[in-house]
């Protein structure tokens, strides 16, 4: 009886110990969001759960206003980043979209690590914080490495993280004048997201959702060739939300309007 | 523990089966020893006896298994019980105060909010938590909020009138 299998769990507050527990059967966890109902499909089945949650460094926010970034622990929620003054001031365009997040139930458990390392397609984050060119800390027992989130996450469901690794937070830069994140949602997740920022002479474009990873491109202000090629490019899927050539409709469209005839 | 403790602060720590946990339920303290591999849902149903607490899609997009946790919403159905440690949990059992109804309660009789009723107590903890943090939301702000629960009987235009109808009735 029950819904899940038999499972270990493995609790402690401290990071050395949590990077020494974590393998390829006993994997990280921390809202359960993703997690959890993938062990109750039977698609994933590990010996045990790592709580990351104890440990203080993957909960916190620090705002460093001589860099110009924000960092978000790992096992931080979405409703937190939402709701965090520091998030808002100087990120508001990734606090809103941290508040429209699946549900709001979602919101209060699910958390940006969690989000990042499954890679489900449909994030709404992942194509916000590669918009904005954040950067990820990543620990194992070996040691620490730093990559933008662009290399975290490299396909559908896939990050380049090993089995023995975490990621421990987000750096994210503040966010420039001139951005903004739009997407197309049906059901608890985006068909289409899309984050622009545009500058004097710049057009930098990330889309998410309807593609297997964020995809991010700049073109010079203007260049509307250039926007065309790039929305008939990329390799759109096709879902139940609808056919690559309806979501590739609505992205150019979407970018004619934020774009093209932008004051 | 199913493991030997390794020394402290060196190598992997041990990985339990079972946890003995603490939290207030309700207003009431409990103490449990929760298998990991128990959800919330299953602990409050199936060992607690709380059966308001409804389960249907099991995947954390339909609302009926909606608890709070420390006065924030969550998919009971998707929390595993050992997550509770600590935590004041209230369920649909905790809003009545003997026979009187919880004014969100109230509402949703008032205005003919459900049929079946299986949705009901994961709306209603919805409702409460949005009230908690907005008192006065107009109807826009009752979609958004609500958009994660599922009713398939009702139809939602009764559900958003009761949750302004609970608003009117208790915004300060």
């Amino acid at each position: 009886m029950g819904v899940l299998p038999e499972l270990g769990l493995v609790r402690s507050d401290d990071l050395g110990r949590v990077l020494a527990s974590v393998d390829a059967e006993h994997v990280p966890y921390a809202g359960g969001t993703e997690l959890v109902p993938a062990m109750g499909l039977g698609l994933r089945r590990p010996a045990a759960v790592v709580d990351l949650k104890r440990v203080e460094a993957l909960g916190r926010i620090a705002v460093d206003a001589d860099a110009g970034a924000v960092e978000i622990g790992a096992a931080v929620t979405h409703r937190r980043i939402a709701e965090h003054p520091g998030v808002r001031r100087h990120l508001p365009v990734l606090a809103r979209a941290a508040g429209r997040v699946g549900n709001a139930r979602v919101r209060s458990t699910g958390t940006i690590g969690g989000n990042l390392c499954f890679a489900e397609p449909r994030s709404d984050l992942a194509c916000v914080l590669i918009a904005l060119q954040a950067t990820s800390e990543v620990r194992s027992g070996r040691g620490a490495r730093t990559l933008a989130v662009d290399e975290l996450v490299i396909g559908a469901f896939e990050t380049s993280l090993s089995a023995d690794e975490i990621l421990v937070s987000v750096t994210v830069p503040f966010e420039p004048a001139g951005m903004s994140y739009w997407k197309l949602q049906s059901y608890e997740r985006p068909t289409l997201g899309v984050a622009v920022v545009v500058t004097e002479d710049r057009w930098e474009i990330t889309v998410g959702a309807a593609v297997e990873r964020p995809v991010r491109t700049v073109l010079a202000a203007g260049d509307s060739a250039g926007l065309d090629d790039f929305a008939a490019g990329l390799d759109i899927g096709a879902d139940l939300c609808g056919p690559a050539e309806y979501k590739r409709s609505v992205l150019r469209e979407h970018l004619r309007t934020v774009l093209e005839t932008a004051p | 523990m199913t493991e030997p403790r390794p020394p402290e602060g060196e190598g992997p720590a041990p990985a339990a089966t079972s946890v003995v946990i603490a939290f207030r339920l309700n207003g009431r303290r409990v103490e449990t020893l929760a298998p990991v591999r128990l959800t919330a849902a299953e602990l409050l149903r199936d060992q607690l006896g709380l059966t308001g607490t409804k389960v249907s899609c099991g995947i954390q997009v339909c609302g009926a298994c909606t608890v709070l946790v420390d006065g924030a919403p969550a998919s009971s159905c998707c929390l595993l019980a050992v997550d509770l440690d600590g935590t004041e949990v209230v369920t649909v059992e905790g809003l009545a105060q003997g026979r009187e109804l919880h004014p969100v309660q109230e509402a949703f009789a008032a205005a003919n909010a459900l049929q079946c009723g299986y949705c009901t107590p994961g709306f209603v903890m919805m409702t409460v938590a949005l009230l908690a943090a907005d008192p006065r939301p107009d109807r826009a702000a009752v979609r958004e909020w609500l958009d994660g629960n599922l009713c398939r009987c009702t139809g939602y235009a009764p559900i958003e009138t009761a949750v302004i109808l609970a608003a009117e009735r208790t915004a300060p």
